[in-house]
C-alpha cells in the first residue's frame, strides 16, 4: 500500500480540532427538538459577548487610568481579576461533564510534544480563556494608549501571564479530570459545589447581622495581604510597575518570576499529559475485588411494605435506592431547611435583616410552606428522568402503569412529608408556630396542593420526559414544556389558595380557610385516584416517545 | 392454531412514511428455538418490540400462547421474558436488587424472588460483586444480568435481542446450555442475532425479514431445500441468508473498489 500520509504541523492539527469542536457543537443543535437549545445557545452567546465587551471597557479604562495616574502597581488588581476568572470559572464548570475528550486524538499519529501543545491549545477554546485573552489585549491597548513606551513591557508581561493561566488551567483541569473520572467523586464535587452556592446566599444576611462586629476581623487580615505579592498576578503588576518606573531589574525580576511559574506548572502538566499519552485509563469502573460469596439459604422474610401490592412496593424500594445513590439529589434534601433558615433571618424572627418589622408567623408560615412545596414538587413533573433505559422494564412487566405512578408518587409524598416536617420543626424553633387555625389551614392547603399537583405532574412526566443522568450537570436541563406546566400549575394552585387564606380576615371566621382547604384536599385526593387509570392508558399510548426520550 | 406460541396476523408498523414492518404473518410453534434474521434496519427489533409490548402495531395483531396481546397485555406479559435492545436495566441498582425488583414486578413472592435471584447470580457468575452497581458492570455482565432478569419468573416465551453480543465465550457457552435446557422444557425462544453461526447452531427454525417484509420462514432443512447447493455439501445459513435477502455477488460492494487498501 502506498504511504500517502504526511505529517501535519501543529497549526494544522489545532485547526482540525477547532473545526471538529465546531462541527460537534453544530450537530448537537440539529434535530426537531433542538429549537429551544438553539435559542438557549443564542441567548448565552449574547450574554457572553455582552460580558466580554462590557468588561473590556472596564479593563481598558482601568489600565489607562492607572498608568495615567502613575499607579502602575494597581495594574496587579486587574491581573488578579483576570486570574481569578480564568482559573475558577473552568473549575466550577469542569464537573458539568466534558463535551469533548481531546484524548481521543491519541488514536492519531501524534508525538508526545505535539500532544502536549495540542492539549494546551485545547484550553484556548473555553469561554473563560477567550474572555481573558480579550481582556488582556484591551489592557495592553489601554496601557499603550496612556504610555506607548510601556507597550513592549506590557505585551511581554501579558504574554507570560497568558501562558501561566493557560498552563495552570490545563494542569488543574487535567488533574481534576482524573479525580472526577470516578462517578462518586463527581457527585461529591457537585454536592460541595451546590452547598457552596447555597452558602453564598447566607453572606448578605450574615453581613447585615454581624457585619459591624466582623469589621475588626477584616483589619486583622489586611497586614497579611502582602504575601499575595509572590503570586503571578502581583508579579505581573510589579513587572509593569518596574517598567513604568524605569527599573529594568524589577521588570526582569517580575518576568523571571512569571517564567518560573510557567516552567513549574508545565512540569505538572507534562506529567499528566505523559500519563494520558501512555494510555492512562480513566474508567468509571472501579475494578471490583472478587469476594467469594456463598449462597445463603433464604428463609421467608417479612416484607416491611406488605400493605402495598408487590409491584408498588418494588417501585417504591427502587425509588428509595435511587435517591440514596444520587448524591446530588440527596444533598438537595437540605434545601428546605436551608431556605427556612435563610428566609427566617431576612423576614421573620426578632431581628429580620430585610425588613424593618418582622412578618408574623400567621403570614410567613403559609408563604414559607408554599415556597417549599414549589421546590419539593418540581422533580415530580419529570419523574422518570433518572430511569433511563430501565423504563422498558415497566412496559415489559405484567402490570398496569397505575402501579408505577403509585409507587413513584408514594415516594414523592413520603419525601415531601419528611422534608416539610423538618421544615415546620425548624420554623417553630426559629420563628414560632402560627395560630392553630392558620396552622391547620396551611396543612390542609398543603395536602390539597400536593395531591392536586400529582395528577398533573404524572401527565407532564409522560408527555414531556427528559432523561437526566446521575453525577452530571451539563445538559441536565428539564424539558421546557415540563417546566412551563409545573410553573403554570403551581401558579394556578397558589392563585386558588391565597384568597382562601385571607377568607378569615374578610369573614372574621378564623376556621373557615381550614374547612375550605379540607374540602378541597378531599376533592384533590379523590381526583388523584380517579386520574390514575386514565393516566395509565395515556402512558400506554405514549410509551414509544417515553422510551425513546429516556433511552437516548 | 394448536401448539403455536407466537402468531402474528398482518403485523404492520409505520413510522411516518417509513414502513418498518409490513404485513408480517409469523408462526412460531411452542418449544421452538426460533431465529429471527435480517439485515440492519430490516425490522427485527421493531417486530420484537411489538411482540413484547414496547411498541404498538399500526395495524395487524399478535397472539402469544393463544392470547391476543392488544386485548390482554398483562396476561401475555406474565408469560414472557424479554432482553430488549439496550437491555432496559435500572443502572443505579445492584444486580441482586435489580433481580429482586423484577421478580416482584412479575408478582413473585419475596422469598422466591430472593432465592431465584441468588441462584441466577451464581449461575451467571455475578454473585461475587454484590455491592457493584449495574452502571459499573461491563457490557457482557449487563447482558448476563438482563438475561437473568428475563427468566426469573419462568417465562414460557423468551425474547432475546442480540443476547450474545459482548458476552465472553465461557459465559456464552453456559447461556447456550441454559437456553437449550429451557427449550427442552417447552419454553419457546425467539432470538435475533447477526452471528449466523450461532443461529445455525442453536435454532431449529428461522424466519428472515428484509425491508419490513417476511421473506422466508421454516425449519433450517426446509430453507436449505429451497437453495441449490453443490453435490455433497451442506448449505450454510449464511448462504441461505445471502441468497434470500437478494445480495448476490453483483449487489454486494466490490472489494476491487477499494483497491488502494490492498
Amino acid at each position: 500500500m502506498a504511504d500517502l500520509t504526511t505529517e501535519l504541523n501543529l497549526l494544522q492539527q489545532i485547526r482540525l480540532i477547532a473545526g471538529l469542536r465546531l462541527r460537534i457543537f453544530r450537530n448537537g443543535l440539529r434535530g426537531k427538538n433542538k429549537q429551544l437549545d438553539v435559542l438557549g445557545t443564542v441567548i448565552a452567546a449574547v450574554f457572553g459577548t455582552l460580558l466580554i465587551v462590557g468588561f473590556s471597557f472596564a479593563f481598558f479604562s482601568g489600565a489607562y487610568q492607572f498608568v495615567q495616574l502613575g499607579r502602575y502597581q494597581w495594574l496587579g488588581l486587574l491581573f488578579w481579576a483576570i486570574f481569578i476568572f480564568w482559573q475558577f470559572i473552568p473549575v466550577f464548570t469542569a464537573g458539568f461533564g466534558a463535551a469533548f475528550d481531546f484524548r481521543k486524538m491519541l488514536r492519531f499519529p501524534l508525538s508526545l510534544s505535539a500532544f502536549y501543545v495540542v492539549g494546551l491549545a485545547y484550553g484556548f477554546f473555553d469561554f473563560s480563556s477567550i474572555a481573558c485573552v480579550c481582556w488582556l489585549s484591551v489592557m495592553t491597548l489601554g496601557v499603550a494608549a496612556a504610555n506607548p513606551a510601556l507597550f513592549p513591557a506590557m505585551a511581554i508581561t501579558c504574554f507570560l501571564f497568558l501562558l501561566i493561566n493557560l498552563t495552570l488551567e490545563r494542569t488543574v483541569g487535567s488533574w481534576l479530570e482524573r479525580i472526577l473520572a470516578r462517578r462518586r467523586a463527581r457527585e461529591i464535587f457537585f454536592a460541595l459545589f451546590f452547598l457552596l452556592i447555597i452558602s453564598v446566599q447566607f453572606i448578605s444576611p450574615m453581613l447585615q447581622r454581624y457585619g459591624r462586629s466582623a469589621a475588626p476581623g477584616i483589619t486583622i487580615v489586611l497586614p497579611y495581604l502582602h504575601y499575595l505579592n509572590v503570586f503571578p498576578p502581583s508579579l505581573a503588576g510589579h513587572a509593569i510597575a518596574g517598567a513604568g518606573g524605569h527599573h529594568a531589574s524589577e521588570f526582569l525580576l517580575g518576568a523571571a518570576g512569571l517564567t518560573a511559574y510557567i516552567l513549574f506548572f508545565s512540569v505538572f502538566l507534562w506529567i499528566r499529559f505523559a500519563a494520558q499519552y501512555r494510555g492512562e485509563e480513566l474508567s468509571e469502573t472501579v475494578a471490583p475485588r472478587a469476594v467469594p460469596r456463598r449462597v445463603a439459604p433464604s428463609g421467608s422474610r417479612r416484607d416491611a411494605l406488605s400493605l402495598l401490592s408487590p409491584q408498588v412496593a418494588a417501585v417504591l424500594r427502587k425509588e428509595f435506592r435511587y435517591l440514596t445513590r444520587n448524591s446530588f439529589a440527596f444533598f438537595l434534601l437540605i434545601m428546605p431547611l436551608a431556605f427556612v433558615l435563610l428566609f427566617s433571618m431576612q423576614f421573620a424572627g426578632r431581628h429580620p435583616t430585610a425588613l424593618k418589622h418582622s412578618l408574623s408567623p400567621d403570614t410567613f408560615f403559609p408563604g414559607m410552606m408554599g415556597y417549599l412545596i414549589l421546590i419539593l414538587m418540581a422533580p415530580a413533573y419529570n419523574c422518570f428522568a433518572f430511569d433511563g433505559r430501565g423504563i422498558q422494564t415497566y412496559f415489559t412487566s405484567p402490570l398496569s402503569f397505575r402501579e408505577v405512578f403509585l409507587g413513584k408518587n408514594l415516594m414523592q409524598l413520603t419525601l415531601s412529608a419528611f422534608e416539610l416536617a423538618i421544615a415546620i420543626f425548624a420554623f417553630s424553633y426559629i420563628v414560632g408556630l402560627p395560630s392553630l387555625p392558620v396552622l391547620l389551614a396551611t396543612l390542609a392547603a398543603m395536602v390539597f396542593v400536593i395531591s392536586g399537583q400529582l395528577a398533573i405532574a404524572n401527565w407532564s412526566s409522560v408527555s414531556f420526559p427528559r432523561r437526566l443522568n446521575f453525577g452530571q450537570m451539563r445538559g441536565q436541563r428539564q424539558s421546557g414544556m415540563g417546566g412551563l406546566v409545573s410553573f403554570a400549575t403551581q401558579l394556578l394552585l397558589g392563585t386558588i389558595c391565597a384568597p382562601i387564606l385571607f377568607l378569615s380576615r374578610w369573614t372574621h371566621s378564623p376556621w373557615l380557610p381550614a374547612e375550605v382547604f379540607a374540602f378541597l384536599a378531599a376533592g384533590a385526593i379523590a381526583g388523584y385516584f380517579s386520574s390514575l387509570d386514565a393516566l395509565a392508558q395515556f402512558a400506554e399510548r405514549k410509551k414509544e416517545s417515553l422510551i425513546e426520550a429516556l433511552s437516548k | 392454531m394448536n401448539g403455536a406460541a407466537i402468531v402474528t396476523h398482518k403485523l404492520t408498523r409505520r413510522f411516518g412514511g417509513l414502513t418498518a414492518v409490513d404485513n408480517v404473518d409469523l408462526t412460531v410453534a411452542a418449544g421452538q428455538f426460533f431465529g429471527f434474521l435480517g439485515p440492519n434496519g430490516a425490522g427485527k427489533s421493531t417486530t420484537i418490540k411489538m411482540l413484547t409490548g414496547l411498541l404498538s402495531p399500526t395495524s395487524g395483531r399478535a397472539e402469544l400462547l393463544g392470547i391476543d396481546f392488544a386485548q390482554h397485555p398483562v396476561e401475555v406479559k406474565r408469560q414472557i421474558g424479554v432482553v430488549p435492545e439496550g437491555m432496559g436495566l435500572f443502572e443505579r441498582l445492584t444486580g441482586s436488587e435489580y433481580l429482586q425488583f423484577v421478580g416482584r414486578m412479575y408478582g413473585l413472592d419475596a422469598s422466591t424472588t430472593q432465592c431465584r435471584s441468588e441462584e441466577l447470580l451464581e449461575f451467571m457468575q455475578l454473585a461475587d460483586r454484590p455491592k457493584t452497581l449495574i452502571a459499573d458492570y461491563s457490557h457482557g455482565m449487563q447482558k448476563k444480568l438482563a438475561l437473568a432478569a428475563a427468566v426469573i419468573h419462568g417465562p414460557r416465551i423468551l425474547f432475546l435481542d442480540e443476547p450474545f453480543e459482548g458476552v465472553d465465550a465461557l459465559a456464552a457457552g453456559a447461556l447456550k446450555a441454559l437456553l437449550g435446557r429451557m427449550t427442552e422444557r417447552g419454553v419457546t425462544i425467539f432470538l435475533t442475532s447477526h452471528v449466523l453461526e450461532i443461529v445455525e447452531r442453536l435454532c431449529s427454525h428461522v424466519a428472515i425479514i428484509d425491508k419490513g417484509r417476511l421473506v422466508a420462514q421454516g425449519s433450517l432443512e426446509e430453507l436449505r431445500a429451497g437453495i441449490p447447493s453443490a453435490e455433497g455439501t451442506k448449505t450454510t445459513l449464511e448462504q441461505i441468508f445471502l441468497s434470500i435477502v437478494g445480495q448476490d455477488a453483483s449487489q454486494r460492494p466490490q472489494l476491487e473498489e477499494l483497491s488502494w487498501l490492498t
